[in-house]
């Protein structure tokens, strides 16, 4: 045992120790019996300079044993009285009405809140249709804005005799009209398909919102 | 009303009490310990025969362990366990003096309970009180400053911000020096009586 931690016992026998000394010397006496040892010496000094017989640790063995001998048999009871005390079983013949009204109950709380999450995050994160939209757009754009090397279109009579690995399709510039039927073909599926999952998701629609148009077809 | 240095104890004990009521076996010891001979003058004043007061003492220590959660700190602790004492030892002799008056004498007229009693060791008496007179003496042998400080501690009670005070010193020294007086005295009983110190 160091130096220091005798002090700081000796100062505990005192009533003088930290708090922090107190603690040390407490949790030490868990693993280490010379503390209790030492502090068994301390008091016998007191006891001895008081006018008191010393006793050692005979009185604390006898205690110990007592207890130990109380401790192996009583746990057993005192974990059935705990029980019988503590718990509290349901009546076995509880009108079901009140059952029924609890659970009841249960569910209105559980349906209230998550009503109050939907509405929750509607208010506080809405759905930005004109963003997405507005994001989406120039997408597009770029992407038929060169349709010329993106769409390429077989022309019959055109194949080669050679190896087909080594056919090249021929491409053809698209007219208006091809670009109109071409917009119209990839737009109408993305928007029908946006409306019914937005249908089936619950939120808002590009479709009330977005409007096709051709480029001739006046502005309002 | 309370002392300073009644006060300072009760609070050092409720530190004790506190980790004994969680279950903490070994700081219930460290309170047997610091009690057990106080307590024991106590009893003898009730209970005459040493093998019985040490019986009376041991149910003490007992029923306090077990009624622990019933401390509720509004006493000091020795005042708590002080009143467990005399009740149990009260309960103790009308119990023994009511078995009395069934035990049945021999022809020589001796009871036989009482013949059981004042069987304790008369060695271990001769060696209690050697030890006794073998730490009085090593505690007369201590340099003064170290004996000073301990006895103004042991036998007067006094803080150590008090002791600082009659020895115009700095209450760190006071501290060391009690210390230093208690760790001698054990170090020497060690080794004139192994075992029954320990450093």
């Amino acid at each position: 045992m160091t130096e220091t931690l005798r002090q700081s016992l000796s100062a505990l026998v005192d009533q003088e120790a930290t708090e922090f000394e107190a603690r040390k010397i407490l949790d030490g006496t868990k693993t280490r019996g010379d503390l209790k040892e030492y502090w068994a010496s301390c008091q016998a000094i007191s006891s001895t300079m008081r006018g008191e017989e010393v006793l050692g640790t005979t009185l604390l063995d006898r205690i110990n044993a007592e207890l130990d001998g109380v401790a192996e048999a009583k746990p057993i009871i005192d974990a059935q009285q705990e029980v019988a005390s503590h718990v509290t079983f349901l009546p076995s013949k509880d009108p079901l009405p009140n059952r029924y009204a609890a659970l009841a109950g249960q569910l209105a709380i559980a349906a209230s809140i998550a009503f109050a999450v939907v509405i929750g995050v509607k208010v506080v994160a809405p759905v930005d249709t004109r963003g997405t939209v507005a994001t989406a757009e120039p997408l597009e754009i770029i992407k038929f804005q060169m349709p010329v090397q993106r769409e390429t279109v077989a022309v019959e009579g055109m194949t080669s005799t050679s190896n087909i690995n080594e056919r090249r399709p021929v491409a053809r510039i698209l007219t208006e009209q091809d670009m109109k039927q071409l917009v119209s073909n990839r737009l109408s599926p993305y928007l029908i398909r946006h409306a019914e999952n937005t249908a089936i998701i619950g939120g808002t629609s590009v479709l009330p919102l977005a409007r096709i148009m051709g480029r001739d077809e006046p502005i309002e | 009303m309370e002392s300073p240095v009644q006060k300072v104890e009760a609070e050092n004990d409720q530190l004790l009490v506190d980790r004994a009521r969680l279950g903490d076996r070994h700081a219930f010891d460290l309170l047997v310990l610091k009690y057990q001979s106080r307590l024991l003058s106590v009893v003898s004043r009730l209970v005459t025969n040493q093998n019985d007061a040490m019986d009376v003492l041991q149910d003490t220590f007992v029923k306090a362990f077990r009624s622990l959660k019933t401390f509720r700190g509004e006493s000091a602790y020795y005042t708590w366990l002080y009143r467990i004492a005399v009740n149990t030892a009260k309960n103790y002799v009308a119990t023994r003096a009511k078995e009395a008056k069934d035990v049945s004498f021999d022809e020589d007229g001796t009871s036989e309970a009482l013949a059981l009693q004042d069987i304790a060791a008369p060695e271990e008496e001769a060696g209690a009180e050697e030890l006794q007179r073998a730490i009085l003496d090593t505690i007369e042998r201590l340099p003064e400053d170290l004996k000073y400080a301990l006895t103004l501690r042991e036998l007067e009670g006094m803080s150590y911000d008090e002791i600082a005070v009659m020895m115009n010193c700095p209450i760190g020294t006071v501290r060391s020096r009690i210390f230093r007086a208690r760790d001698q005295v054990i170090r020497e009983i060690s080794q004139r009586f192994p075992g029954t110190f320990s450093l």
